[in-house]
């Protein structure tokens, strides 16, 4: 009975095989770094696009560990020729992957192939994944920081506007008359900050200079002119919160989102990749009326800090790509950004254009508030030194840290970096 | 009986044959390309051109390289005497207990060591958490200001050092242990019939004839520490990187971060021939220490 079985299952799976074989399904392999509740969303669409071809296309996808690791292990992958089919790649590690040599151009035979073009995205995203004219990546989305906040300790404190948005967000002086009206109200921490991670606290103190059309490389050159001021500037009023008691101190990630979601901290400063988190708890019945926004403007115009979650196609030494597999590639990369409304669920603003500008994601909230940015955002440097988890975030974490935090000079602490970022 | 050598050395090479292999592939051969790509200006992956010994001359001026050297030298201060002493201090407590107590209480000493390097960082990591750690609240119960620990200059790397200290001590414990066990006991009784008193029993008995593990305690000691990665890698992450540099942090930044293999390879050769350097001294220290007793 059991041997049965056995060749049965046996004699199945053969058949599958051999069907399989017949059909020529083309694999192709993925590698990303999304292991958060992003993660779980692009799951969702990894299977959703399976089962839309199934025997013509199959994903098979691994998740590796996000930053330098995802990073070292494509480059030595690549060299020798044992890099994925197609894989995510932020927009603001591409000067690096050029100098790498890790990246296949995306042709313009390419992206007619795939039916997207240059319009159906923001020229600030298209700019990112540019370099000498040529495209090296497919944007998937944007991902900006933005002003999270609580609505019922806002209204506590006399601070929530009729439109459901915080008070005191045209300048530096209003901003922090918002923050001081709620320290006075009784919260504890009126801005909770990531102040004990200089890395994190790169994307909202380069927003803040971008405010004041600050620029941190011009040329070769890092800080130059008045863009030292501009920095200073930014630190100064960063560290007067902080001074104040306005925002909470050595505070890390994880403590961070803690101190908004249990009411402690009545606004933050963070990626849309918490967006889930809240609307999560809220769902649970475990959070507070909350909402995101844009920045603050606290300087000259609004500018917002954002990367680019893309997608990329390995150089694989060696190993030539066949045009069925190619194919295959631009199939993913193509539905997986026609299909993004699902990804924006993950907080993350999709860069194909069609789809934000859908009723669907105009109905979505707080996405459809704080997506209008996407007209004034800033990316990184394009440097090789520049991106996530590069050297700038070293020597500027280094220097953040202590100065938000009120043991360190701004005026000093722009010496220092600008000497330290010259010296790479 | 006689024997043929010729054999004997056959059957020898064809037994250390797989070792030597490995140990020749993985070890032997990437550490002369290391020797070799430290005077090139290679990238991490690929080769370079020659550029003779700039690498080295770019470390005189390199404040980073400076920082890290005084860093890893600091920590080694810091962790490789106290770590020594704390073990032994608690190897002779343990060694006093008998039966399952002992076991037990060597059990809860040797714990932390079997943890990951990521669990020990998790665990202390949330203990000095400034807002929501352990360690604040009794700070804030004592009075005392809370202190950012792993974000501060001045703590870090005593912190560091204090739960290295925590989670190797462990292994340091078990080697005093054995040593303390083959002292004979007759020696301690003679000893005590001479009216010995303890201290004068430790300085001129136990002490004496733990020589051998105490140093072979610090050499291992002191050449793990001097490669100290993982623990400052991981608490300084976000944090102030550059103010916690060691050396081997800096070659891995200059290789993996910055993309530069030739530069990474000096830091690393440089850091080999400091290892090499001091354990050779500290080994002539002690046997000179040896021979002088004698």
């Amino acid at each position: 009975m059991r041997l049965r079985r056995i060749a049965a299952t046996a004699l199945v799976a053969a058949g599958g095989l051999w069907a399989s074989a017949a059909f020529a399904e083309e694999t192709v392999v993925w590698w990303d770094f999304l292991g958060g509740g992003d993660g779980v969303r692009m799951k969702q669409m990894i299977s959703d696009f399976n089962a839309a071809h199934a025997g013509k296309v199959k994903i098979d996808a691994t998740t590796l560990e996000w930053g330098l690791p995802f990073y070292a292990k494509v480059q030595t992958s690549a060299a020798v020729g044992e890099a994925p089919d197609v894989m995510t790649y932020h927009a603001s590690r591409i000067p690096l992957a050029l100098t790498q040599d890790v990246l296949q151009e995306i042709t313009p035979d390419d992206w007619s192939k795939m039916g997207l073009s240059s319009s159906d995205f923001a020229p600030a995203t298209w700019d990112a994944v540019s370099s000498d004219g040529k495209q090296y990546a497919v944007p998937l989305d944007t991902h900006p920081i933005v002003l999270y906040y609580n609505r019922d300790l806002l209204k506590k404190a006399g601070m929530l506007g009729d439109d459901g948005r915080p008070k005191g967000m045209g300048s530096g002086a209003e901003f922090t008359a918002t923050l001081k009206a709620l320290k006075d109200s009784g919260v504890e921490f009126p801005l909770g900050s990531v102040t004990a991670s200089g890395d994190f606290m790169f994307r909202t103190i380069y927003s803040f200079m971008c405010q004041q059309g600050g620029e941190l490389q011009t040329g070769d050159e890092f800080l130059a002119g008045d863009n030292g001021q501009k920095l200073q500037n930014t630190l100064a009023l960063l560290q007067g919160w902080t001074n104040d008691g306005l925002q909470s101190k050595y505070t890390d990630y994880p403590a961070t989102v803690a101190l908004f979601t249990s009411g402690k901290a009545a606004m933050m400063i963070n990626g849309v990749w918490e967006v889930p988190t809240m609307t999560d708890l809220a769902k649970q019945g475990k959070l507070f009326d909350w909402g995101a926004v844009e920045l603050p403007v606290v300087f000259d115009k609004p500018c917002t800090y954002a990367d680019s979650h893309s997608f990329a196609i390995p150089k694989n030494q060696g190993k030539e790509m066949s045009a069925e597999k190619r194919s295959a590639v631009l199939e993913v990369i193509s539905w997986m950004d026609k299909n993004s409304l699902f990804w924006a669920t993950a907080g993350h603003i999709p860069a194909y254009k069609p789809v934000t500008d859908s009723a669907e994601y105009k109905a979505m909230e707080p996405n459809a508030t704080y997506s209008p940015l996407t007209a004034n955002m800033i990316f990184d440097p394009k440097s090789p030194l520049a991106g996530i988890a590069g050297p700038i975030f070293g020597v500027m974490s280094t220097y953040y840290v202590p100065t938000l935090n009120g043991e360190m000079d701004p005026a000093a602490a722009v010496e220092g970096i600008k000497e330290e970022l010259n010296a790479l | 009986m006689l024997k043929d050598r010729r054999s004997d050395i056959l059957v020898a090479l064809v037994l250390i044959a797989p070792f030597l292999a490995i140990y020749l592939l993985v070890f032997v051969y990437p550490t002369i390309q290391m020797f070799r790509i430290s005077f090139t200006d290679a990238p991490l992956i690929g080769a370079g051109s020659w550029k003779g010994i700039d690498n080295y001359a770019r470390l005189d001026n390199d404040p980073m390289f400076r920082r890290a050297l005084w860093n890893t030298l600091y920590f080694v201060l810091l962790t490789v005497i106290p770590g020594t002493l704390i073990a032994l201090l608690i190897a002779l407590g343990v060694s006093r207990l008998a039966g399952r107590l002992q076991a037990l209480v060597l059990a809860l000493f040797f714990l932390p060591y079997i943890l990951p390097v990521s669990v020990v960082y998790l665990l202390w990591d949330w203990t000095l958490n400034f807002q929501f750690g352990i360690a604040m609240h009794v700070l804030d119960w004592l009075g005392i200001a809370r202190i950012p620990v792993t974000k501060s200059a001045t703590w870090f790397m005593p912190a560091v050092a204090w739960v290295t200290i925590w989670w190797t001590a462990g292994f340091s414990i078990l080697l005093f242990l054995a040593g303390l066990r083959t002292i004979p006991t007759e020696i301690y009784e003679a000893a005590a019939l001479d009216n010995a008193s303890r201290w004068t029993t430790f300085r001129k008995i136990t002490w004496p004839l733990l020589r051998p593990v105490s140093a072979l305690v610090l050499t291992i000691q002191l050449i793990l520490q001097l490669k100290i990665f993982d623990q400052v890698y991981l608490f300084s992450q976000g944090g102030r990187p550059n103010d916690n540099m060691v050396l081997v942090y800096y070659v891995f930044q200059r290789a993996f971060q910055q993309n530069q293999g030739g530069r990474a390879a000096a830091v690393a050769v440089t850091l080999f021939v400091l290892v090499v350097v001091v354990s050779v001294f500290q080994f002539q220290l002690l046997r000179f220490a040896e021979r002088r007793r004698q």
